[in-house]
């Protein structure tokens, strides 16, 4: 008993851990940390580029007032809300056939796999660059292949709002299928095999197999890739500012790139801040939520 | 460099025999500064860097230059010059943004420069240079806060400044049997009886945001209308500028493909690359068909005057170029803006393959270029108000306009509605921003 209270007050070890995780918060710190701060700062005040933020006017909460009255805002979360619906059902589906399709050893697995993942290895700005050119209406192969192999006349697939949105989600789905992809082939070939042979011994055919033993055995994966992509959609512009920049009209404009457009092409900041501090609303509220029906993390830490 | 310096010093020590004196070199002080300068990646601006090597040669002021996509450079300049000490001697700007960056305290005014005897070519002429051009991209201030008037100050020289006139193609034409256009109404006889024949007939910018706006103003002026009354109401729902409207659905419905898509580049390339029977916009179209990089035309190409509705307007656009509050090196800067914009610098220009913002530049190589003598004879229709250069276009353009227009192109709706829903809120946004508080 005496012993343990007379252990000494400062123990070194102790703050080994701290230590270590010391550089890694600051860095948080910096990098995250203070623009999410500046961005909430910012929506209180008018400020443009050019100015002294200092000399800028204090406006309350004027912006998010307007914000919320401002049927543009409420135009590109549609938007960004239909654009995530699409994207996301559809590469979950096909990623996660492409990975029980690709999880036996069949013939040519490893080409197969290089060849599905590649899309994933490419700067969004260089997928933006490929597919607008691909879609060009002058000089496109899409439109190119489509007349010489189906005679179909060319269409002006950036320039036309529901083309152009079928577009950018044709783009998203051929760049990130392979994340969906990938993550569910990593997490199918961890499946104890004792499992899948008992299924098998059971009597469950391929369609149980796949949707009682193989998927819900994954599902914190699922869960995680889900997240992961909804961030995404709620996050990214690369690929539509190259593509289409927001248009036709604010067709392919997403949240984020509705920012975007607002903070530098007209020079609104605070009131860009204002709409980014929606988008930090909506991706935490969007986060906790799936966090809440399905966490991952905390089911392993109950381990 | 060194058979240069040896006639440098040749004519010098000639110079110094005649009368005596000691010869002053006025870039003598500047001798090894190097000034940086912003502007466009674009072909007259390309074609510019080996004068402004001939200059370095000539002066000893080092150049660095720091080209961006033309649309880019008012965010990066903007940064750049809202610090303490900036790092760009000379920003080249689209004239649309001179009151901005007027109003944001960010350029030096000219006079300054223009008091010093020490500074000024005698020689350089102001007067000479296009008054259309230096008005509208140098001068800030006067009538309006954009037009000439007495109240305005000099802040930038034209350099890469345009005018718009009508390229066509004179085979297609020849073949069509069609007359070039000299109104709007025959424009847009023509434009059907190409588009009749199978012929995308005239290109066009497209894109949603500042593109679409800025062809469809290039229509707005010859066919009468105005963004603002003279009260600063906005009239984008006038009868004239639901026809401008209307004229521009029609060029999108009869020109190339995409349009919808296209910017300056792609609606330019479609007319290079033999896509498009006309092209109506700027006047660098004309060097840009002789440059083999760009173009499959060349020599096929006929210039025309910009297309008159209820009167004659040209576009006034372009850049002009002028020396941030900030610059580190600002006499150095100026001597390179009165270099490059010079008789000597201007007749560079040509031969180089850019465009001239001089008169007499014009006049002397009218037997060189087919273009020049329409542009000497376009300028004076060019209209200093075609557009409103006032801080708030850019949301006018970009989120009002730019919208509306997109619209106008890309469906069949009724053009009236959308405009007048257009005018609504441009009216919004003046009244925010305060314009009606004398009324």
């Amino acid at each position: 008993m005496s012993e343990i209270s007379q252990k000494p007050r400062f123990e070194p070890g102790a703050f080994t851990p701290y230590a270590f995780i010391m550089p890694a918060i600051v860095v948080m710190m910096g990098g995250l940390l203070y623009p999410v701060v500046m961005a909430f700062y910012l929506s209180f005040y008018d400020w443009e580029i050019g100015r002294k933020l200092a000399d800028a006017p204090f406006v309350s909460f004027d912006h998010f007032v307007r914000m919320v009255a401002d049927p543009q805002v409420w135009e590109v979360l549609w938007v960004t809300i239909r654009f995530g619906f699409w994207t996301i059902t559809i590469e979950m589906t096909l990623g996660v056939a492409l990975a029980l399709l690709l999880e036996k050893p069949i013939r040519g697995a490893s080409i197969f796999r290089t060849i599905f993942i590649l899309p994933l290895m490419v700067s969004p700005v260089v997928v933006g660059l490929i597919w607008r050119y691909l879609f060009d209406a002058r000089i496109g192969w899409i439109n190119y292949y489509l007349g010489v192999w189906f005679g179909i006349e060319p269409q002006v697939w950036l320039g036309d709002p529901q083309l152009a949105f079928f577009a950018i989600v044709f783009t998203d789905i051929w760049q990130w299928t392979p994340f969906i992809f990938i993550i569910v082939i990593a997490g199918l070939q961890a499946l104890p095999s004792e499992v899948v042979e008992a299924s098998t011994i059971d009597g469950a055919n391929w369609y149980q197999q796949i949707f009682l033993v193989k998927l819900p055995m994954i599902k914190s994966i699922l869960v995680i890739a889900l997240l992961m992509r909804l961030i995404d959609v709620f996050r990214g512009l690369e690929v539509m500012l190259i593509m289409t920049g927001g248009g036709p009209g604010r067709s392919t404009e997403l949240l984020s790139l509705h920012i975007y457009n607002r903070a530098f092409d007209t020079q609104q900041l605070g009131y860009a801040s204002a709409i980014s501090v929606l988008l930090i609303a909506i991706v935490f509220g969007i986060s906790t939520v799936i966090l809440t029906m399905a966490n991952p993390m905390k089911s392993k830490s109950d381990v | 460099m060194k058979g240069l310096i040896a006639k440098g010093l040749l004519a010098a020590g000639a110079l110094a025999l005649t009368t005596g004196l000691a010869v002053a070199d006025p870039y003598e002080k500047y001798r090894g500064t190097t000034i940086v300068v912003s502007w466009p990646a674009l072909s007259h601006f390309k074609k510019a860097e080996e004068l402004v090597a001939e200059f370095t040669e000539e002066t000893g002021i080092e150049v660095e230059i720091d080209a961006l996509q033309y649309l880019k450079l008012r965010d990066r300049q903007l940064l750049e010059m809202s610090k303490d000490e900036g790092e760009y001697d000379v920003v080249s700007w689209v004239v649309m943004w001179k009151g901005e960056y007027v109003s944001k305290g960010l350029l030096t005014p000219l006079s300054q420069f223009y008091t010093s005897g020490s500074l000024v070519d005698p020689s350089y002429d102001l007067n000479d240079v296009a008054d259309a051009y230096l008005q509208n991209g140098g001068v800030v201030g006067g009538t309006k806060g954009y037009m000439p008037g007495k109240s305005g100050a000099m802040y930038g020289v034209p350099f890469g400044a345009e005018t718009s006139i009508l390229a066509y193609r004179k085979d297609i034409f020849e073949e069509q049997g069609l007359e070039v256009p000299k109104t709007y109404d025959e424009l847009r006889d023509v434009m059907a009886k190409l588009h009749e024949a199978g012929i995308p007939a005239l290109t066009s910018r497209g894109k949603t945001g500042h593109q679409v706006t800025a062809a469809w103003l290039l229509h707005l002026a010859p066919l009468g209308g105005k963004i603002f009354d003279e009260n600063w109401n906005p009239v984008i729902n006038s009868p004239e500028a639901v026809e401008a409207a209307q004229v521009l659905r029609e060029v999108a419905q009869t020109g190339p493909k995409g349009i919808p898509t296209f910017g300056f580049g792609e609606a330019a390339a479609a007319f290079l690359q033999g896509e498009a029977a006309m092209h109506l916009d700027t006047l660098k179209i004309a060097a840009m068909s002789r440059d083999p990089k760009l173009s499959k035309i060349d020599g096929k190409v006929g210039y025309a005057l910009h297309p008159v509705g209820s009167r004659c307007g040209s576009e006034t656009g372009g850049f002009a170029a002028g020396i941030p509050a900030n610059a580190p090196n600002k006499e150095a800067a100026f001597l390179f803006l009165q270099y490059i914009t010079s008789k000597k610098g201007d007749q560079r220009m040509v031969e180089l393959g850019g465009d001239p913002v001089r008169i007499s530049t014009l006049q002397n190589n009218a037997d060189k270029f087919d273009e020049y003598s329409v542009v000497a004879e376009q300028l004076p229709c060019a209209d200093p108000d075609w557009r409103p250069l006032i801080p708030e276009w850019n949301e006018l353009n970009i989120d009002v306009l730019g919208q509306a227009l997109t619209e106008v192109i890309t469906t069949d709706k009724p053009i009236q509605p959308i405009m007048d829903a257009a005018n609504e809120k441009a009216r919004a946004i003046m009244e925010r921003e305060g314009y009606y508080v004398w009324q």
